[in-house]
């Protein structure tokens, strides 16, 4: 854990407890969200498979897999891929039931809401699997359905695969070392340092005000005082972004960002990419195959 | 050789009618090293933005090396470079100076925008790195490090630059005694190397150990003073005017007694 941050989500009871503030609560939750990135760069630092790889090829091989997924077309192509991802994360050391629930909870809930009307008789006609009156599900919809959501969960977890086992310092250097321009990199890496300063103000601020109250407060007065407390954040970090600006001034800035690219790929590392590329190719072709067109 | 900064008559305002410094007359010559002091709000911070350019001067005129120091002069690539290579300035508020990546990214910004070659800003920041004993963090992202070793950083990513002149805004701020101490040494070395400082402070203990002079700032935002460090602490009245320090009562067995108190330490003579 690293130290400046370790008592971040230690200091707060998990789980669900009735009657806490919305302070208690909203502070649990900055908490929550503040260990999540630390849990991030922890999972990025143990030894697994694509901890060890140069952070470019990890980038680029999970781009490759991504795209891959979006060319398939099989649906049972599409599920071998999900197979992948989570040969990927075990071999990883990423644990994989969280891995599933992340992947589930951010992509494939979402994906299953979207595609189920596409199963209906109403959208896709075909064959009735379930008979439901207007809303019967046919064959032909189940199958674009599943594979719709299939899609989506294997490129989720291409996607969660990434941020789970690199390291964010290192995403953002191979991005510099893949010539994706250094503003955009800086400014990916200012908005995540802001990002993780402004909740520990807001977790503090509620905290502060949790410290103080003596009741919970009517609904108007919480909706009020978060109203409040929000344009209280945006004007400071209005004015952060002033003066970071002004430190940036301060050391030469003239618009141009530079880096310094500190980055040897490996042996292993162009084994590795080898291996992706012809993975890739055997599955597009096994797609064809069991998807003539 | 020219004075590092000469400032006459120099005055600032935030908003019309709030002045932020007025009728400012300071000289800084090459290896002083200068502490501004000030309770809060005096603008020992604007004067030092001042110094470092980011702020400029409604009245009067600011020059740096012998050049005016203006908005204009300072859209010249050249003197840019120049003055920016020569003059680093150490911001108050460590996480707003860390704004890079990581912490080797944070040392290499500075000598990168003067556009010196690859292997000698690697050079530079390992070389500085070693001296401020923060190796161990260089792949770390600033954010997720400590008050002092973010405060080293912040001093690290201007030494790369290798400054003739350095600026530090209170930088004893959410330091431990520790890294207090560790600061002082440093201000020391730099003292040896014939570095120019000036630093904004109202921590009147690190004033006593680090300056050859004192520039006292009033709650009306003008110089009260300018003297030796000996000078200008044993003044009780100045220190008590410019809210500096307060009036303190306590007892001694059954003694009670009054006398002047700063708050940045409880330290303090009986003699």
């Amino acid at each position: 854990m690293i130290p400046a941050l370790a008592h971040i989500g230690h200091e707060t009871p998990r789980g669900r407890r009735r009657g806490r503030s919305v302070a208690r609560k909203t502070a649990d939750a900055i908490g929550r969200a503040l260990t999540e990135v630390l849990v991030n760069d922890e999972t990025a630092s143990r030894p697994g498979l694509m901890q060890r790889l140069d952070p470019r090829v990890s980038l680029l091989s999970i781009v490759l897999f991504s795209v891959t997924t979006t060319l398939v077309h099989s649906v049972w192509v599409l599920v071998a891929l999900i197979g992948v991802t989570l040969v990927l994360a075990a071999a990883s050391r990423v644990p994989v039931a969280s891995f599933v629930a992340k992947v589930w909870a951010s992509a494939g809930l979402f994906a299953v809401l979207i595609a189920a009307p596409a199963a209906t008789r109403l959208v896709t006609p075909g064959p009735t699997v379930v008979p439901l009156g207007a809303l019967s599900l046919t064959s032909t919809g189940l199958v674009g359905a599943a594979t719709l959501v299939a899609r989506v969960v294997a490129g989720a977890g291409f996607a969660l695969l990434v941020v789970w086992t690199t390291r964010w310092t290192d995403t953002l250097r191979a991005l510099s070392a893949l010539h994706v321009p250094e503003v955009m990199v800086t400014t990916l890496a200012m908005t995540q340092k802001q990002i993780v300063t402004l909740l520990r103000t807001v977790e503090q601020i509620h905290l502060a005000r949790e410290s103080r109250a003596l009741t919970q407060g009517t609904t108007a007065e919480n909706r009020s005082w978060v109203v409040g407390r929000m344009a209280f954040v945006t004007r400071k970090s209005l004015k952060t972004v002033d003066d970071v600006y002004d430190a940036m001034l301060a050391r030469g800035f003239t618009g141009t960002v530079r880096s310094v690219t500190r980055m040897r790929a490996k042996p292993a590392d162009w084994l590795w990419s080898s291996a992706c590329l012809l993975a890739c190719a055997v599955v597009l072709a096994a797609d064809r195959a069991v998807w003539p067109r | 050789m020219s004075d590092v900064f000469v400032l006459r008559g120099v005055g600032h305002e935030y908003r019309a009618g709030v002045p932020a410094l007025t009728a400012v007359d300071l000289t800084v010559s090459p290896g002083e090293h200068v502490a501004i002091v000030g309770a809060n709000g005096s603008g020992k911070s604007t004067l030092l933005k001042m110094l470092d350019g980011l702020v400029f001067a409604h009245a009067g005129s600011i020059s740096a090396f012998g050049r005016p120091l203006t908005e204009e002069a300072l859209e010249s690539p050249g003197f840019r470079r120049e003055f920016r290579s020569r003059v680093g300035f150490v911001f108050q508020d460590a996480d707003v100076q860390l704004f890079c990546n990581t912490v080797f990214d944070e040392l290499a910004f500075g000598p990168l925008q003067l556009e010196l070659p690859e292997a000698e800003v690697v050079r530079r920041v390992a070389e500085v790195a070693a001296q401020l004993r923060i190796e161990s963090l260089l792949d770390r992202p600033p954010y997720t490090v400590s008050g002092g070793e973010k405060k080293r950083i912040a001093i690290a990513s201007v030494l790369t630059m290798q400054p003739e002149v350095l600026l530090l805004d209170e930088p004893t701020n959410a330091l431990d005694p520790r890294s207090q101490v560790w600061l002082l040494e440093v201000l020391g070395e730099w003292k040896r190397d014939g570095r120019t400082v000036v630093i904004a402070t109202h921590d009147l203990s690190v004033v006593e150990d680090f300056a050859d002079r004192v520039v006292v700032l009033s709650e009306a935002h003008e110089i009260v003073a300018d003297a030796p460090p000996d000078d200008a602490l044993s003044d009780r009245d100045l220190l008590l005017s410019v809210n500096l320090i307060h009036e303190h009562a306590h007892r001694h067995g059954g003694l009670t007694h009054v006398h002047g108190h700063s708050h940045s330490g409880h330290a303090h003579d009986h003699g």
